[in-house]
């Protein structure tokens, strides 16, 4: 046999395909399947709140408390006010499904969530952000609204889909990319129903009142000092922007024809 | 502020892994490029030195001293080959990213061995074989890649007479 000496033959194991066409594919791609499963995941819970009336619900959820909630002491007065004033305010939505519970998370962060089973949840943050009584009704009322649209399964049901994705990406280099995508998809069916549990809870506010004076007193100023602490950052990221939301209030009530004046009652503790 | 917050939180969870990304493709862009470059003329220049996988020796060869020759390189993925590679990972099929890598990787270290045997004035190389390991986690999870370790070993042989 005779040895013929020959030079490597390139392109065999080289696939000739330029890394840049590879990136731009694959994350393309990636991306309309990540938004397709997102949006085949957020079908799938509509049909499964269509199925599973508020009733049901109520009952499976009665007794239940996050397990990682860590509540301020029980006979503090503030949970007392705010537990009185959900039951006021409820009246005002006859035949609610819910029996309503307050539970007063000790974060400092300003917020307040609405979870399965009436259970409302608002944080002591929020409690020493809010200075009259009116304030803090148009925030329970808001949480009224997101059990009237059933908005705290939906955001449960997203937090399971944004798990879910988290579990099958998790090792991976590039875990947060599809955690994004999946991220951004669902924020924007959120501010929709912020702005609906809003118009919910001023009316509300204004069946317990007879006017509206107040109501949004906490967001204007917020609006004011945007400067203001990283909490209320976070609180604003999943919601509309504050001013946004008091100019639509402030339309909402006009049309409505809502007195903007009116007594405004301080705070019991 | 606010907005200034959240831009400098886009920036940091959107912009600077892109940016990472645009710097890491092209400086490792161009050290392939230049990488195989250099291979190619170094593989011009032992053009026609007898390198063969037979595990034994050829009948026509008549060796008059032998020893072991071997060359080796480590070598490491650049981030951007490392996301595209990642993404690659969730629905699966060929790694296009990490293919020319490897292939560097091949050829420069059959190359060292080549150039080692005709620098200790050896004339051939019989029963070459290529072996690879991977090298310590990149991460503290177990997970990622340092680097891989190219091997490439074989029987070097000096002929007594002119072959046939």
């Amino acid at each position: 046999m005779k040895y013929i000496a020959k030079k490597p033959k390139e392109g065999i194991n080289v696939s000739d395909v330029h890394p840049l066409v590879e990136a731009g594919t694959l994350v393309v791609g990636l991306t309309a399947i990540f938004i397709a499963i997102v949006l085949l995941l957020v079908f799938l819970i509509e049909a499964a709140l269509y199925f599973v009336p508020a009733e049901t619900e109520a009952e499976l959820f009665a007794d239940w408390l996050p397990e990682d909630l860590v509540t301020i002491s029980p006979s503090d007065d503030r949970l007392y006010e705010a537990q009185m004033l959900v039951n006021r305010l409820s009246a005002h939505w006859a035949d609610a499904p819910y029996t309503f519970r307050v539970e007063v998370d000790d974060s400092d962060l300003a917020n307040a969530m609405a979870l399965p089973g009436g259970l409302i949840i608002v944080t002591q943050g929020l409690l020493d952000e809010v200075e009259s009584e009116n304030e803090l009704a148009f925030v329970l009322g808001h949480e009224l609204g997101h059990f009237r649209n059933r908005d705290h399964l939906r955001a449960l049901g997203r937090g399971i889909v944004l798990s879910l994705f988290f579990a099958v990406v998790t090792g991976n280099d590039v875990a947060g990319i599809g955690i994004n995508v999946a991220d951004v998809t669902l924020r924007g069916f959120n501010r929709d129903q912020e702005s609906d549990a809003d118009e919910f809870g001023l009316a509300v506010v204004y069946a317990e009142y007879g006017h509206v004076d107040e109501a949004w007193r906490l967001f204007e100023r917020w609006d004011e000092q945007r400067n203001g602490t990283t909490g209320i950052v976070t609180y604003l990221a999943t919601h509309p922007d504050a001013g946004d939301r008091v100019e639509q209030l402030e339309r909402l009530a006009q049309r409505q024809q809502w007195p903007a004046e009116g007594e405004v009652i301080p705070l019991k503790w | 502020m606010e907005d200034t917050v959240n831009s400098f939180s886009l920036f940091f969870n959107y912009g600077l892994p892109i940016l990472l990304l645009v710097f890491a493709y092209f400086i490792g862009n161009m050290i392939e490029k230049g990488h195989f470059r250099n291979i190619r003329k170094r593989e011009d220049a032992v053009h026609g030195f007898p390198v063969v996988s037979f595990d034994t020796m050829p009948e026509e060869w008549r060796a008059g001293s032998s020893t072991m020759v071997t060359g080796s390189i480590v070598i490491s993925l650049d981030y951007f080959k490392r996301v595209i590679a990642g993404l690659r990972g969730l629905i699966g099929g060929r790694i296009k990213t990490y293919e020319p890598l490897l292939e560097r990787a091949r050829r420069e270290a059959l190359l060292r061995m080549t150039e080692s045997a005709k620098e200790q004035g050896y004339d051939a190389v019989f029963n070459v074989r290529l072996e690879t390991s991977r090298l310590a986690n990149a991460r503290r999870d177990g997970n990622g890649t340092a680097g891989v370790e190219m091997l490439a070993f074989g029987t070097a042989v000096k002929f007594a007479g002119r072959i046939g």
